[in-house]
């Protein structure tokens, strides 16, 4: 009997740990997770408080053609220049409140510029020498690093949302470029004066003095649909000076010396519209439209100021975001260029990954 | 007591019994699995089609030195592969392959030749193209020892390589204008092994191959034009591969790979025209299981190498399986 009845205690204790109390639940207005599955077209411009999202990002392009200075498309492909171009970039945001954030970003790029290739042909009775010249720069390194903070509209989000940044590029990169890594090689065994010379120009990554970045974004949703526009721009805080590297041929030797000149950075305008489409929960298709505009400043050359050709170029932009995870989310565009004016034009694809947490909360 | 028993046979009446259970598989689950809890052949009866998307342009190499270096005269070249995939499972444990591709290759050279003497200036455009059916692949793949719970599979890949693909240059105009061939000319054999073992939510793999090339003719000067006899170095091919479950239906993929191509031959003489090669290559991939689709991208970066194009190769693939 004794062991019957603590038998029977211990099938209740089981049972009531197996019973689930219903009673009045006010559920919190938003946990983590319904914040970090936000889908985009009712998220809000910033980070919730608390969040704090990483971002990795990969550009790969190809630039086969570019604009001139008339508009023109020109297909750089069809006289041996193209090239690529690869840009990495790390972002960190975190959201100080529901309206105001912090970021830093910065990046690293890598590109070769070749230039059509030469041959200087120089004929006499007995010979026919040929000197020619191959010309690459060489664009790597570490870019600046940008902090910023975005405030936007005190209110939650339900169908619009304004927000504004203000930042600056601290000159934390290496600008000036590195000297040039040229070299002589022999074409011919039988001809001392038939020889190859390639020229390589190491430039690095950098703005060389402080910019600052304003921007101005608003958003609005519609059921599925979200439409985004952007306009930013970056203007620098003052002259900066830099190197210019000069070289001297003798008897197949180069010698280098540098050169400094002062310089002014032009004025960078942007301005982004986006269309998006709520597809799934997990799944946001979108069509962005890039203008980007430079104008303004100068670059020295022998003592006189020259001003900065204009840019121009238009992009269009197709992506999605897919998210895969509560923490992680994939970006991937492809653009396109369909009109501008000294710029290139390159085809490419950026693949960002984001991972987002909230690590001050439970 | 009588009272506690049947308090107890109550209690009892109104719990919940718990029990291993079993989910069925029916065939269309099995044809939503992805690669990571897929069998490493195909089902018996299942057929599965393709189509895969290869891009890679011509910007950087490793020289014989395994030093990268950029291409440095103005040169541009791209080369895309558009390839499809036929693959059925004879039995649970056998399954094979049809694999061909189409070829897109384009080379553009640009020299400008100044002659002060006669004050003349020459630009020379050299722009070549290759365009059509590449060469093809039969492959026989059996499960030597098959895939349990927990426990490593082992297979065994046979592929042969039928030169389908147009293996000389065509519509020669000039020694820098024709078309480029879009195969390679010969015959090949390899074979392969591979051993994967799955621990939900990852799965590891890692596989050898060794292709034996024949001999083959084909035109390497366009100017003679004459077929020369000629044998491409025997490749040898190591890997090991990680892969991970982001998420039931994302997975992300790992993959190091290493290659060796040995020296060919031209007349049964080393050629610098088919040097000795090597690369170590790193392949993330991002794979993606839509019910019976799969779509997947993925990039191969070049690490390290000697005598092999330093650029990412794109691979876009599509998948469906009925």
């Amino acid at each position: 009997m004794k062991y019957l009845s603590a038998l029977l205690l211990i099938n209740l204790f089981f049972f009531s740990s197996w019973l689930n109390a219903e009673g009045q639940n006010i559920p919190p207005a938003r946990d983590k997770y319904q914040l970090l599955t936000m889908p985009y077209n009712q998220r809000q411009l910033t980070l919730y408080r608390g969040q704090l999202q990483a971002k990795a990002g990969y550009k790969f392009a190809v630039r086969a053609q570019s604009f001139n200075a008339d508009g023109d498309l020109v297909y750089l492909k069809n006289n041996g220049t193209g090239s690529v171009y690869h840009y990495y970039f790390i972002n960190l945001r975190y959201g100080l409140t529901n309206f105001i954030e912090m970021g830093a970003e910065t990046n690293f790029l890598r590109r070769g510029i070749r230039e059509a290739t030469i041959t200087v042909v120089s004929t006499t009775l007995t010979s026919t020498d040929r000197v020619t010249v191959n010309k690459l720069t060489e664009s790597k390194g570490h870019g600046d690093i940008f902090l910023y903070t975005t405030v936007r509209l005190p209110i939650r989000y339900k169908w619009f949302d304004f927000g504004a940044t203000g930042g600056l590029f601290l000159p934390s990169a290496k600008y000036e470029p590195q000297k040039p890594a040229n070299t002589i090689t022999s074409a011919s065994l039988s001809s001392a004066d038939t020889y190859t010379i390639n020229l390589h120009y190491n430039n690095t990554n950098g703005y060389g003095v402080p910019v600052y970045l304003v921007s101005a974004v608003s958003k609005c949703s519609f059921r599925k649909f979200s439409a985004e526009a952007e306009w930013a721009m970056r203007t620098p805080m003052k002259e900066g000076k830099n190197i210019r590297w000069e070289e001297t041929l003798t008897e197949k030797a180069f010698s280098y010396y540098d050169e400094s000149y002062s310089y002014l950075l032009s004025n960078i305008y942007t301005f982004d519209v986006s269309l998006h489409y709520q597809a799934t929960g997990w799944f946001n298709i979108n069509l962005n439209g890039s203008f980007f505009r430079t104008k303004g400043g100068w670059t020295e050359y022998w003592g006189n100021k020259y001003e900065n050709p204009e840019k121009r170029l238009i992009n269009l932009e197709p992506g999605f975001e897919l998210q895969i995870s509560p923490s992680l989310t994939i970006y991937q565009v492809a653009g396109f260029p369909l009109s501008g004016k000294n710029s290139d034009a390159p085809f490419y694809v950026f693949t960002t990954v984001s991972f987002n947490m909230f690590p001050f909360m439970r | 007591m009588k009272r506690i028993i049947i308090i107890y046979l109550l209690l009892l009446l109104t719990s919940s019994a718990f029990s291993q259970t079993e989910k069925l598989l029916v065939p269309s689950d099995l044809k939503q699995q992805t690669i990571i809890t897929e069998p490493v052949t195909l089902h018996k009866g299942f057929f599965r089609a393709g189509l895969l998307l290869n891009y890679r342009v011509a910007d950087r190499y490793f020289d014989s030195s395994g030093v990268k270096q950029y291409y440095r005269n103005s040169t541009w070249g791209s080369k895309s592969a558009y390839g499809i995939t036929l693959q059925y499972g004879i039995t649970d444990r056998l399954q094979v392959d049809l694999i061909s591709e189409f070829m897109n290759t384009l080379q553009e050279t640009q020299n400008t030749e100044i002659d002060p003497g006669t004050n003349t200036t020459v630009v020379t455009v050299d722009k070549q193209r290759g365009i059509g059916l590449g060469d093809s692949h039969l492959a026989l793949k059996y499960q030597i020892i098959a895939e349990k719970e927990r426990k490593f599979s082992l297979s065994g890949r046979l592929k042969a390589t039928f030169p389908t693909g147009a293996k000389n240059p065509r519509n020669i105009k000039s020694e820098n204008q024709y078309d480029l061939p879009v195969g390679d000319g010969t015959y090949a054999l390899g074979l392969n092994l591979s051993a994967r073992i799955i621990t939900y939510p990852y799965s590891f793999s890692g596989y050898l191959t060794y292709t034996y090339n024949f001999t083959g003719e084909k035109i390497f000067i366009t100017v003679d034009q004459i077929e020369k006899q000629f044998k491409l170095g025997n490749l040898f091919e190591t890997g090991l591969s990680w892969n991970i479950h982001l998420n039931e239906w994302i997975v992300l993929g790992n993959e190091v790979n290493f290659y060796d191509e040995g020296e060919g031959q031209i007349e049964k003489a080393p050629s610098t025209l088919i040097p000795a090669s090597w690369a170590l290559s790193y392949e993330p991939s991002l794979i993606f299981q839509v019910y019976r689709f799969r779509l997947g991208e993925s990039v191969k970066i070049p690490v390290l190498g000697k005598n092999v194009p330093a650029d990412p190769l794109f691979v876009l693939m599509a998948q469906y399986i009925f």
